[in-house]
């Protein structure tokens, strides 16, 4: 759906139309969870934090403030939704100890295509290098290209600047560029 | 965004003749590149960075199943208004329409069967009734969003030869180590792509192609040939050999369909709302005439009849009540 669509589907549930929320629940509903769910990794927190983030914006609709992209809204509400939720339930002292605990945005072979356009290694080799980025360089690629948010809206859902999501991005590739090159040459000499 | 130079990486990512290059698409682009590479032998570390952020990352999201999303979907809206007892239930007037979703990935699933159960035939068709929309891929992973009252077939043997009857909209996945063309043939013309993103529609007696990405090849049926690039849109029709071929601006009329939603832009009420008899087999009828004339310029979201409507009310002022099988529409 393009933006402007959306947002007339936005505006139509901000003014009170059933239809219009379920729309968006079912759309945006898979995404939305695959996004906690590598936040919190507890399918149970993120399935119920995702409940009450939709019934929190059916209730304030009439508050929220004004959207210009329906996804990165929900992306960076549900965002900060989530990790109030791991602050409080997990008594994590602050943000960065709950970024610091490594379990974030781990990726499994399985929710990699077999054929990737920037090289031939294989997804579980490829997954292990994924993660052995950092938290802040998964969850840059998370959105990027899982997510399939664009360098501005994934800026905007982490909070961080637009050149700061093309250098992370930059630094990640350039890692699994090395990475991956370094795993060929020594498969050469195993060969031998 | 401020007035600062854009870096030469993010001029890179943004370019599509770049991105052509980066994925192998495009045989202009790629010579391009290559020799403009050649050329600035400095700039290979920044080049090399953007295709990479262009080439990305390829994942498979994994998607709750619907049944999931509707039980939560329920959960929710009796929280809301616990008063209401009856959910999204489907009932016999609103039945396939309210329930989209679901009806639409049965009759995806029952399309499929058939298919895989007739051995001899070797035409696969996919169809929709009125007010149905469906998301299809094809046998070569190009991937296809049909409206209500469309209709698309091909030959087992040529999967990227595809017939169209009614509105659908295309991402054709590029196969570059062969470079296979696909085709897409309505009755008064057929379109030839390589890999990339546009709608076709095939309603009121001529067909109408809207490229948003990449290039594509127009094969008129009166023998001439039009090349379009994005942002350009083509009608004809093969009964009166009538050509348009325009740049989409302010001023021109079009109405296309795009993956679920309407775009009109300069569009008359009359034409909006033809489109959506088409898509629903629905009958408009005007109670206030003038109403006819209004235009609607903007994105009409598609999902069901009701989202449909109620988008158009609120962009023209209008009410529309859906009697038997009318639509009525009045000044509100």
């Amino acid at each position: 759906m393009n933006t402007s669509s959306e947002k007339s589907l936005w505006n139509l549930f901000v003014e009170g139309d059933k239809n219009a929320f379920s729309s968006l629940f079912k759309t945006y509903y898979s995404p939305l969870y695959s996004y906690g769910l590598k936040i919190s990794s507890d399918q149970c927190t993120t399935e119920d934090c995702l409940q009450n983030f939709f019934i929190y914006l059916h209730k304030n609709r009439r508050n929220l403030s004004e959207i210009n992209n329906v996804k990165s809204y929900l992306f960076v509400s549900f965002r900060r939704a989530i990790l109030k939720n791991l602050k409080q339930e997990r008594r994590f002292g602050s943000y960065d100890e709950i970024f610091e605990s490594n379990h974030l945005f781990a990726f499994s072979p399985e929710e990699l295509k077999i054929e990737q356009e920037i090289s031939n290694t294989k997804n579980t080799a490829l997954a292990v290098l994924l993660n052995s980025l950092s938290t802040r360089q998964r969850e840059v690629v998370y959105l990027k290209y899982y997510s399939e948010l664009s360098i501005k809206d994934t800026a905007e859902v982490m909070n961080i600047s637009y050149q700061s999501v093309l250098n992370t991005l930059q630094k990640a590739f350039s890692k699994l560029r090395n990475e991956i090159v370094e795993q060929e040459i020594s498969a050469v000499f195993q060969k031998n | 965004m401020s007035n600062k130079h854009l870096s030469l990486l993010e001029i890179l990512i943004n370019d599509a003749s770049f991105v052509n290059w980066a994925k192998n698409q495009n045989q202009n682009d790629v010579a391009f590149w290559k020799k403009w590479i050649a050329e600035h032998p400095d700039k290979i570390d920044t080049v090399y960075n953007a295709k990479a952020i262009v080439l990305g990352i390829q994942f498979n999201p994994v998607q709750i199943p619907e049944n999931k999303i509707n039980r939560e979907l329920n959960d929710i809206l009796a929280q809301i208004e616990p008063g209401e007892t009856a959910p999204l239930k489907p009932n016999k007037k609103t039945s396939i329409l309210t329930y989209l979703g679901i009806a639409a990935a049965v009759v995806l699933i029952v399309t499929f069967v058939n298919r895989f159960s007739a051995e001899d035939s070797t035409i696969v068709t996919h169809k929709t009734v009125y007010g149905e929309i469906i998301d299809l891929k094809l046998p070569d992973g190009t991937s296809v969003v049909l409206n209500g009252n469309s209709e698309i077939s091909y030959d087992k043997s040529a999967p990227r030869n595809i017939n169209l009857k009614g509105e659908a909209y295309f991402k054709v996945k590029a196969i570059p180590s062969t470079q296979a063309k696909f085709w897409v043939n309505t009755k008064d013309l057929k379109v030839e792509v390589y890999g990339t993103q546009f709608s076709v529609n095939t309603r009121n007696e001529k067909t109408g192609v809207l490229l948003d990405e990449g290039s594509i090849q127009l094969l008129l049926g009166n023998g001439s040939t039009r090349k379009m690039i994005p942002g350009e849109m083509v009608s004809y029709s093969d009964d009166d050999k009538e050509v348009t071929h325009k740049k989409v601006t302010q001023d021109l009329s079009y109405s296309l369909w795009r993956e679920g939603t309407y775009v009109f832009n300069n569009t008359s009420v009359y034409e909006v709302m033809r489109n959506v008899e088409h898509a629903y087999g629905l009958k408009t009828e005007f109670i206030d005439e003038e109403l006819k004339n209004q235009k609607l310029s903007g994105g009409i979201p598609n999902q069901n009849l009701k989202i449909c409507l109620s988008a158009i009310e609120k962009s023209t002022g209008t009410r529309i009540v859906v009697k038997d099988k009318r639509l009525l529409i009045f000044k509100n």
